[in-house]
């Protein structure tokens, strides 16, 4: 049968596995149902080997019967592993029957996610010279403004691409160092975090300045992701490299974070909003522990501690709570991923 | 009526008749005592209640036969029930209930709306019940569902539920509430009727708790002692929250105390007791509805209802700040039909959510239902943390590190080491990175604008800069002052050297310096052409001899060149030039007795460059060299 499906999948009464041939780490789950079926969403898992040969293949989810389904011609190979994945946000379900996913590497790729195909739609590069070029640790796309996308690199930039056009609109120096994460906040509003143990938010109808929210404590720092939340812009939340704790910032207090979650047992290794709720957080480390965080109007004084939690069977690397489905929260640790019903 | 003692603490049994009464005589839907938790002090909580609205599906047991009341008083019974039912958390609903119980698709949205009332409490001042039980005063709510929620907390489900009309007042204890899905403007002949009803001796309304007042002029009055009494006494305290602009009866200005007829003021934004703003707000555009309703100009709910908004994901609302205040009716038809098309379940959640804000033990979050047994995640355990599987011993954040550390150098050995290596023009930007804490922003921002115009004043002294980022200017001007520091260097040296050269070679010159005067204060030149002139007349007389290249100086500007084939000279000559140096350095070469017969000559920057090419006249070099050194 040419049309093979492999069903792949750990029932339990409330999370699906999946488990992959090789390490997973970045991790995408569309925003828009599956093209096959309107009930299964589908997921983007990256692989991390050291090796130029790394896959993305795509799977998909069916929350009714708990399974997760792969299709053999869903997958291509990408140089070296991405950095991250990203479905298209809000994508109108009508414009067609494909859906828009994005890699970034050493450069920003798009491919379509057609029925049972991925086509290469284009490689934004904007190196002026073949021989250079500067790799991408990770990017967002805007979900208000949805030709925009955003790329943080190693060589202190943020690129805003034009992907409708293929060209980029602007580019920033954002940092003395390297950016490792960047985040939408509104159109033409985002933020990033850097090698230098800052969060600065930047506009793009004034690209002379910029603003320094937070920097870490002990200085040069670095800060390794960043999440702002979607449903109240003024909070965003950080993590900074070896640390345990999830730092919360309200961007109209600088400096101070109104909160720092810090219920771990080790570091952090990705953080999440809530996609439907303002007040829910969720974060994932090295010690194999998923926690939800509920974020009160007051904290007690003995710090915040988390609304529930969910331990998995070795460090979870990747974290993600799609707006699609705001029941499940995937997670991925070593070659597993597994969707956990909230 | 029952002659029952009124005890504060419990129920009576007959209080549920009363209801019944009531409520049956007036034709309202609902009517329900609120009375003081024993289990929490200070909260009012569900005393006991009767049903008397619309039903939907009536389930009874076929062999009971039941008059009207007690059908009714049944129904109240299985509205009860069934909400025990529901909060023991239980969702598969055939789990061990008699066969005529209701189940939640049985009940009219007014039903739902007196079952969900039992799930709340009231602190005391807080909502309705509570002001009503604090102030000791009736209050009478028309348009309970354009309420402000800080006012009637139930003001959204009053909406869903077409509960247009809520009466409170004080009663033994507790609080009395009357409700109706008809809106019935303020009468309170129509209290004093129901207390009549309720009273047969004269009770005094007492609380037992001090209760904070705010702003009323609020002893502890004992309204029912004598209805008469109450009349005049009330005068300046009874309150309708009162929203609706077209109803005449409203007065919507203030306090009018003096006419004991008129019991109505509007209630400003009361505050204290109901649920604190919290600072996580929403930009709800939905709640922005009742401030279209509200007389008030007071803000929009600033309510959060968290689970509210996620239970009903009417496609994509849009967050505008402070935009796009939608149509009531719009609004309405959304909600109702939002909670239409969800199946029951949902539709209890959905209505329960929307009133609870989290506090109840009942939704912690619609999806964070941890005696849900569908949910993968475990409630934190506050003092038993989990212990993680394994020890930790690798690098924290390894695969983290990784994907940003490592893998982008993976891609390409050769990566620019600055932006402007890859090719990056001023199309790249480079904001100023503004630090908003402290005080420091203004006086950093004036000595970052003063380093940008030195800077700039840099770039325009230095040459040979064509690009504006700093570290270019600051290299350029590096590589600028080296350069300039070297050329002094030499010049100093050169100027040095000359002088030098000059004191020695003077005194045995002398003599020849005579024929060299002419030629003025080139003093360099002279040297040069003593020198010369000397082995001129030494070699006069071996013309057949070849004469080498006379040295000359590196790294001056003056040299001379001399060489010889036969009888042919080939000067090469520069020295700088001046006005009349070409005709001096002629004369002295036919003083010298050279014949040339070729000169090219050009100046370049004050220098001049000579080539000549002349012969040797033999016969009148001897003569010279007589004349001169004998």
């Amino acid at each position: 049968m040419e049309n093979s499906t492999q069903e792949s999948h750990l029932r339990s009464d409330n999370s699906v596995t999946y488990e992959s041939p090789y390490t997973v780490y970045a991790m995408a789950v569309s925003s828009t149902p599956s093209p096959t079926n309107l009930n299964h969403q589908s997921i983007a898992l990256g692989s991390f080997l050291e090796d130029y040969n790394n896959r993305v293949d795509i799977i998909a989810f069916d929350p009714d019967t708990l399974s997760v389904k792969t299709h053999p011609t869903l997958s291509f190979y990408h140089p070296y592993p991405p950095t991250k994945l990203m479905f298209q946000p809000n994508r109108k379900s009508s414009s067609s029957s494909s859906d828009l996913l994005a890699s970034s590497g050493e450069y920003l790729r798009l491919w379509e996610v057609r029925e049972s195909s991925i086509e290469p739609l284009s490689v934004l590069n904007n190196s002026k010279t073949s021989e250079f070029c500067a790799p991408l640790t990770s990017f967002d796309w805007n979900d208000v403004e949805p030709k925009r996308i955003g790329t943080s690199s190693i060589d202190t930039t943020c690129t805003i691409w034009d992907i409708e056009k293929g060209v980029v609109e602007t580019q920033l120096i954002a940092h003395d160092k390297e950016v490792y994460d960047i985040a939408w906040g509104e159109a033409r509003v985002f933020a990033s975090v850097s090698a230098d143990g800052s969060v600065r938010i930047f506009d793009l109808r004034d690209k002379e300045h910029s603003t320094i929210i937070y920097e870490s404590p002990q200085p040069d720092t670095p800060l390794l992701r960043l999440a702002w939340n979607k449903q109240d812009l003024k909070y965003m939340a950080t993590i900074q490299m070896d640390s345990n704790k999830v730092v919360i910032l309200d961007i109209r207090s600088p400096t101070m974070p109104v909160a720092e979650l810090e219920r771990h047992q080790a570091s952090v290794n990705a953080i999440t909003w809530a996609p439907q709720s303002s007040k829910h957080i969720c974060s994932a480390g090295d010690d194999t522990q998923a926690f939800i965080w509920e974020l009160p109007t007051v904290a007690g004084p003995n710090g915040i501690d988390p609304l529930c939690v969910y331990s998995a069977g070795s460090e979870i690397n990747q974290l993600q709570w799609s707006a699609a489905q705001p029941d499940w929260i995937a997670i991925a640790f070593s070659n597993k991923m597994q969707l956990l019903k909230v | 009526m029952g002659t029952g003692v009124q005890n504060q603490e419990s129920v009576p049994k007959n209080l549920k008749k009363q209801l019944a009464l009531a409520v049956r005589n007036i034709q309202w839907s609902y009517a329900i005592f609120w009375s003081i938790s024993t289990r929490q002090p200070g909260v009012l909580e569900w005393g006991d209640g009767y049903y008397n609205g619309d039903i939907k599906t009536r389930k009874t047991v076929q062999a009971v036969e039941l008059n009207a009341d007690q059908l009714d008083l049944q129904r109240s019974e299985q509205l009860k029930e069934l909400y025990e039912f529901l909060s023991s958390g239980q969702t598969s609903p055939q789990a061990r209930r008699p066969s005529a119980a209701l189940s939640p698709e049985d009940l009219t949205d007014t039903e739902w709306y007196y079952l969900v009332c039992m799930s709340f409490v009231f602190n005391i001042d807080q909502g309705l019940p509570g002001r009503t039980l604090s102030s000791g005063q009736p209050v009478w709510l028309c348009n309970a569902h354009c309420a402000e929620s800080k006012v009637f907390s139930r003001s959204l489900l009053a909406k869903v539920c077409a509960v247009l009309t809520v009466v409170c007042f004080p009663f033994s204890g507790g609080v009395i509430e009357l409700g109706v899905t008809d809106l019935v403007l303020e009468d309170f002949s129509l209290v004093l009727w129901i207390k009549t009803l309720f009273l047969d001796s004269p009770q005094p309304i007492v609380s037992n708790k001090p209760i904070p007042v705010s702003g009323n002029k609020n002893d502890l009055v004992c309204p029912s002692l004598d209805p008469l009494i109450i009349d005049t006494e009330l005068s300046p305290i009874l309150g309708c929250e009162h929203l609706e602009t077209a109803s005449p009866d409203v007065s919507p200005d203030g306090l009018e105390p003096n006419q004991p007829g008129e019991y109505s003021f509007l209630v400003q934004g009361i505050d204290g007791g109901a649920s604190q703003v919290q600072s996580w707000q929403f930009m709800d555009v939905e709640f922005s509805n009742y401030a279209h309703h509200s007389l008030n100009s007071s803000d929009c709910i600033s309510q959060t209802f968290v689970d509210h908004r996620s239970i009903i994901p009417l496609g994509q609302e849009e967050k505008d700040n402070g935009n796009g205040l939608q149509d009531v009716d719009e609004c309405n038809q959304t909600k109702l039909s939002s909670f239409g098309l969800q199946n029951d379940d949902l539709h209890f959640h959905a209505v329960l959510s929307v009133i609870l804000k989290g506090s109840h033990p009942l939704i912690l979050g619609p999806q964070f239902q941890n005696s849900n047994k569908e949910s993968s995640f475990f409630s934190w355990l506050k003092n038993g943390l989990v212990k993680p599987q394994k020890a930790r011993d690798g690098t924290p954040q390894k695969l983290l590190k990784m994907i940003l550390f490592s893998v982008p150098h993976m891609h390409d050995r050769r990566l620019p080491e600055s932006p402007e290596a890859n090719g990056f023009t001023d199309a790249v930007w480079r904001p100023e990175a503004d630090d908003i804490c402290g005080n420091h922003a203004l006086p950093e921002r004036k000595r970052r604008e003063k380093i940008n115009d030195r800077l700039m004043i840099l770039k325009s002294i230095v040459p040979a800069n064509s690009k504006a980022d700093k570290v270019s200017i600051l290299d350029s001007t590096i590589d600028y002052l080296q350069d300039l520091e070297r050329r002094v260097a030499e010049l100093e040296s050169c100027r040095e050297l000359t002088e030098l050269e000059t004191r020695t070679k003077r005194k045995p010159l002398d003599h020849v310096e005579r024929t060299s005067d002419n030629y003025g204060n080139n003093k360099t030149t002279n040297v040069k052409k003593s020198s010369f002139s000397k082995r001129k007349t030494r070699d006069a007389d071996e013309v057949d001899e070849e004469i080498d290249h006379v040295a000359s100086k590196d790294g001056s500007t003056d040299n001379i060149t001399v060489s010889m084939n036969k009888n042919d000279f080939l000067i090469v000559l520069k020295c700088p030039w001046r006005e009349g140096v070409l005709l001096e350095i002629m004369d002295a070469l036919s003083i010298l007795s050279l014949d040339c017969h070729s000169v090219q000559s050009f100046t370049n920057g004050g220098l001049l460059s000579l080539t000549i090419k002349s012969k040797v006249v033999i016969r009148n070099i001897r003569k010279h060299f007589k004349s001169n050194f004998c």
